[in-house]
This record gives structure tokens, sequence and C-alpha cells, in this order.
């Protein structure tokens, strides 16, 4: 009962169950108050901008499966109405965007502190337990001063080159890992590859923030580190469910918000008990007079004397954005070089001529295989991560596509739309790596961006990029990848990530 | 819209191809003694920013930038910095420049070097490689400024400071293709 209470006042405070009307009044009094400037350049309004009614939207969310479709109605959403569009998710409206020049405009016009959305689930989850924010959900000059000391630690290419030490730990644990699986198959078979995959991008992660293992590839997995990734998992599906839900059935249902509470519990509580161990192991080894020089994220961050709920804040989302965007791209990964099987023996062959002999690839031999960044670029192109991201540009309207788009709404930029589009890509749909080796093809530079661009572009980028590559380059060496005979075609789904949306199961040979 | 963005890609086509051979020609390029001394240089200069003021302004490099109303600023810097340490470190004003902090996650510290200048700068990584052809009037001797190093050799260089995102945006930006 309480929390119920809490929920509707968090949704209260965030604004998402504000009038409908005060808002209308709001926007209708800032255009009357500048309507030269509109006639000027001859723009169109957002009431002028196509798109299906709330209604039917809603329809088409809850009782046509839209929210795991959600990529889906991207495609469908452009055919139907061109490259900008408008449409209800729940209480919140948001303008569609499905071209690169357009999404290049705006991502361009988005300020010293971009912010990816004002109204999320997160923050209320947040604001309701009175947790510090994290990279994820901060914004302004809280949000900059962490990203200006974690960037210089997890982008700049020479801090990058320096975990590929501790990550071939964690790709040699995979390794072993897989070889164990594949064994106990007659066929060598790994049924859900997502759920070792998982356990790896949390291994990886975490090594990277406390310089430490946590188990999670063991022959006996760790149970708290599967409640982790369960609870991450979870949260997602709840996340757009939450956040698609209107103020009204959130007092009538109140499971899916208390389940996306007890999932961020969890997450918070794994990620403190992780760091105050290893803060309480630095404090000894000081005490004992030791010298103390960590080189990893959680120890950047402790140092710096931001508060401890900030440090807290930061590690749970660093920890959870590293699982399912590892795993996902992973497990697209090997799928798809399972089933070009040209594509893998050219790829194996490109890291064995680089490796002249040595087992082991370091960050200075990926630089040196086109082939394998080609196609880490093709499988994010072909399943984008973050299939739409966010925007909202809080200080001034501005101009997409001849729309003025008034100041402060939300603008969800369709990358998924944009990757699988014929008009940017060949054969859009298929995987074409060596599209990505010339760099003369007739793409437009914003047609697929994994990553986002910019100053609020994914700080794990580079680290993700050295983890894939040293662990795709590693798993070719050993292994012969094949796909299951049995098994039909695998699709994505969005669980606000692109997931697989089943399982995907590949022979492991060894070689 | 269409005939717009068609012409873009042409224009980007050909602008790419040409940036990736000069980047292959630059790469062979530091196979060759000179190159090498040169970059043995940088290695040893940067070690003079732990000696005393005195020595390193004698080892300062002359840059000059243009700026994107035309106007010429000439400025020092010490070698081994990149160019985008040089436009924080001299207060040079220019909008919006090297918002990610030179941490290859943006293109807004871009400029445009003299042909022969883009010639002698180091072989370019396909991390910046990727991130140019995101940048705003790209160029076939653009390189990002956080990814450029100060040498000797580099005395007396001019760059020029591509025009702006916001410069478009206050004649027509969003009426016509941002690329074109």
């Amino acid at each position: 009962m309480k929390l119920k209470k809490s929920t509707k006042q968090a949704l209260r405070v965030s604004g998402r169950s504000a009038s409908p009307l005060i808002k209308w009044v709001e926007k209708w009094l800032e255009s009357a108050a500048s309507p030269k400037r509109a006639e000027t350049h001859q723009v169109k309004s957002l009431e002028e901008m196509p798109g299906p009614s709330v209604c039917s939207f809603a329809w088409d969310l809850f009782a046509k499966r839209g929210l795991s479709r959600l990529h889906e109605l991207q495609l469908e959403g452009r055919k139907r109405y061109g490259p900008v569009w408008k449409a209800s998710f729940g209480p919140i409206l948001t303008v569609h965007v499905a071209d690169p020049a357009l999404i290049e405009q705006v991502l361009r016009q988005e300020g010293q502190h971009p912010m990816r959305s004002d109204l999320s689930s997160w923050k209320d989850y947040r604001q309701l337990r009175g947790h510090g924010y994290g990279l994820l959900t901060s914004e302004g000059e809280e949000w900059q001063a962490v990203r200006s000391l974690l960037a210089k630690h997890m982008l700049r290419p020479r801090a990058v080159e320096a975990y590929d030490g501790i990550l071939n730990g964690v790709v040699s644990d995979l390794l072993a890992k897989l070889q164990l699986r594949s064994q106990q198959s007659p066929r060598g078979l790994v049924r859900d590859i997502a759920t070792e995959l998982y356990r790896f991008g949390l291994e990886g992660i975490s090594s990277v923030l406390f310089e430490s293992r946590i188990g999670c590839l063991d022959a006996q997995v760790p149970p708290e580190t599967e409640r982790f990734i369960q609870s991450i998992n979870t949260m997602f599906v709840m996340t757009l469910l939450t956040m698609a839900m209107p103020g009204w059935l959130h007092r009538i249902f109140t499971r899916p918000w208390d389940t996306f509470c007890q999932c961020w519990d969890y997450m918070f509580q794994f990620a403190k008990g992780h760091i105050d161990q290893r803060l309480q192991e630095e404090a000894k080894r000081l005490a004992r007079g030791e010298e103390v020089e960590g080189r990893y994220l959680t120890y950047y961050l402790s140092q710096q004397g931001l508060p401890l709920k900030t440090v807290y804040s930061n590690v749970t989302e660093l920890l959870l954005a590293g699982v399912d965007t590892i795993s996902g791209t992973m497990s697209w990964s090997l799928y798809e070089l399972a089933r070009h099987q040209g594509v893998q023996a050219a790829l194996r062959d490109e890291v064995l001529g680089v490796l002249r002999g040595r087992e082991v690839p370091g960050a200075a031999d990926v630089a040196q295989m086109p082939l394998l960044k080609a196609v880490v670029k093709e499988v994010l192109r072909l399943y984008p991560v973050i299939p739409g991201n966010g925007r909202v540009i809080t200080d001034r309207d501005i101009q997409v596509g001849g729309y003025l788009i008034p100041k402060s709404t939300l603008i969800t930029l369709c990358h998924y739309a944009t990757s699988r589009d014929e008009k940017m890509f060949s054969n859009p749909d298929e995987f074409l790596p060596q599209r990505w080796l010339r760099r003369d093809q007739g793409h437009h530079p914003y047609a697929s961006v994994p990553f986002g661009v910019g100053k609020r572009s994914c700080i794990g980028r580079r680290i993700a990029e050295l983890e894939l590559y040293l662990a795709l380059a590693q798993i070719l060496i050993h292994f012969e990848v094949r796909p299951d005979p049995d098994a039909e075609a695998v699709r994505p789904m969005t669980r606000t990530l692109l997931v697989p949306q089943t399982e995907i199961n590949l022979q492991f040979i060894k070689r | 819209m269409s005939v717009v963005s068609a012409t873009y890609r042409l224009h980007s086509i050909s602008k790419r191809f040409i940036r990736s051979l000069s980047a292959v020609s630059a790469h062979n390029s530091l196979k060759t003694p000179s190159t090498r001394h040169r970059v043995e240089a940088c290695i040893r200069n940067r070690q003079f920013s732990c000696y005393p003021r005195a020595l390193r302004s004698e080892n300062k490099v002359t840059v000059s930038f243009i700026n994107r109303d035309g106007e010429k600023v000439t400025v020092k810097g010490s070698p081994g910095d990149s160019l985008l340490d040089v436009v924080i470190d001299q207060d040079l004003d220019i909008d919006g420049f090297g918002a990610c902090e030179g941490t290859l996650a943006c293109s807004t510290c871009h400029l445009i070097f003299e042909e022969d200048v883009y010639k002698q700068l180091g072989p370019i990584t396909d991390e910046e490689m990727d991130m140019l052809d995101l940048a705003y009037g790209l160029s076939d001797t653009s390189r990002l400024g956080c990814q450029v190093c100060l040498t000797k050799s580099l005395e007396g260089m001019t760059v020029r400071v591509p025009e702006s995102v916001s410069d478009m945006r206050q004649s027509d930006f969003g009426t016509t293709s941002s690329s074109s």
C-alpha cells in the first residue's frame, strides 16, 4: 500500500500525470508569444504532423504485441507517414524521426548537456528510493562531471588498450565454458548461447569496474549473479510497460511497477555489495601501509570526492549497461557467422594471419583486423542494441524536416528504421559485412550509428568493441561455429533493447 | 529531398574515396626515414615537458587557425600537444569545439589542413575515420584536432576551422539537407 502511494507521488513529480490541458495551454501560450518566427520559415506545426491516433497506437502497443515489436513499428510508421510522425506512447507524446539526415539535424542541435528523456521510469525509481543518479539517468552539470571523469578512462584509445589483459582473462574463461558445454552434447551443441554470453558480459564489465573477477563463468555459477542478470532482463521488460501505462492504469495494475522496483532494488544491492567489498580491501591495504593504485573504474570514481551514493548509482548503471548489450551483439555475431561459413572462414584467416602463431590477440592486433570490425559493424546495423534512442531539447524549439518541434518534446530517433533502409543499404536484411570494407559506399553516415554520436553517446563503446573483437577472434581460433541443423531463423524483438526473440543454439566444434 | 540527399551522397562518396587514398599514402610515408625521425622527435620532445620552461619555449611550434569568420589567429603550442589541447590552452573562442573532450566520441574538433601538411600527418585510425565521416563540412584534408599532435616539422602550419552547424542554423537550417 505504501509502495502504491509513493508510486503515485513519483509519477506526479515526474510530470507524467500532468494534465494534458495544462500542457496544451502552456504550449499555446509559448507559440502565441513568437508567432512571427514560425511564419517566416513557413514551417508546419506539431498539430499538422501525421501519426496514428492515441487509441490506435495504444491498441497496437497493448493488444498487438507492439511493445516487443517497437522496432517493426518504426518501419511501419515510416512507410505510412513518411520520415517524421508523432505518436503517443502511453501518456507521452513523441516525435519519431526516421531519416538519417533528419537524425543528424536533431543530434547537431542537442546542446551542451544532451538529454535522452526527461520522463523516465528509471528516474522515477531513483527519486522514490532516494538513490543517486548514474550516467544513464543524470542530467546537466551532474552528468557532465561524471562523464568527463569516466570518458577519460573508458573512451580514450590509450586508456582502452590497457584493458586487453583483463578482458582476455574473461575471454579464456568463456572459451573453457563453451568447451565444457559443447562436450556435454553429442553434436557439440550449446543451447541458448545467450545464457553464457550474459555471464560473459557481466564478468567483463565487472572486471573493468572492480579489477577483480566475480566468477560468472565458473562451472558452478554464483546464484547472486544469476539473479542480477534476471533482474536486468525483467527490468527492461517492465521499463517499456511502466512507461506506456497511463497513471490511472498504474493504480489498477500495480504489479508492473512493483516488479520494476524490486528488480532495481536487487541491482543496486548487488552493486553496493561489490563496491563496499572492494573499497574495504583497499582500506585494509592502506592501513597496512601498502601502496594502493587501482586501475579500475570504481576506484577512479571513489577518488573524486563524489558522494558514495553517486558511486553506487553509477556502478549499478555501468554494470547493467554492459550485460545485455555485449550478450546480444555476441549472440547475433556468432549466429550470423555460423550461417555464413564463407565469412567465418575469411575472418578466421584474417585473425590467424595477424597473429602469426600467437594464441592470444591484444588491442594492437585487432586494430589490424578490418574484416573483424566490419563484421561487428554489420551485426550492429542489422541488430542495433538500441533500436530507438531519445532526445529532448529543453532550451528551445527546433526545426526538423520542415516541422517546428516545441522545446521539451521527446524525439525518438529511429535507428532501426534507418539501418534497415534499402535506400541506404542494398539488401538491407542481408548479413553482408563486406559492405563496410570500402569507405566509398553510398549510405548516409548517420544511417547506422549504433552507439549514438557525440558527448552523450555510449561511454562503454570502446571497451565493448575491444571485448567483442577479442572474444570473436579467440572463439574462431578455437572453434568452428555451426548453426543448429534443426533450428529455424531467429528474429529480433524489443525489450527496451533489441534482443533475440528465441533461443540461439549453435554447435561449437573444437579445432 | 531525394535529389538533395542523392547529390549529398555522390559528393560524400568522392570525398571519402579521396580521403581514404590520401590516408593510404600518409600511412606508407610513415615508413620513410625522415618521418621516423619525426616520430622519435615527437617522443623526445614530449619528455621536454618536464624540463624548465625556458628550454621548452625554444621548442614551441607556431600554428595559425583561420576561424569561421575568416580571422587568422596565430598561437604557439608544445610538441606532443594535440591541436585540441592548443585550442583549450590558448583559450581560442571556437563555438562547440571539442565537445567530447578528446575522447573520440564526436567530430566537433574537425579541422581542415593544407594538402601538403595533411600528407605529413601520421596515419589515421579507423576510429578517427569513422568519427570524421560524421563531421560537418567534411573535406579531403580533414582530421580531428584531438588526434593530431604537434611536431617541429609542422612549424608554421595553418589550419582552417570549418563552418559550423550553428552558422547554417542562422540561415535556413532545417529546410535543406544539413549535410549538403
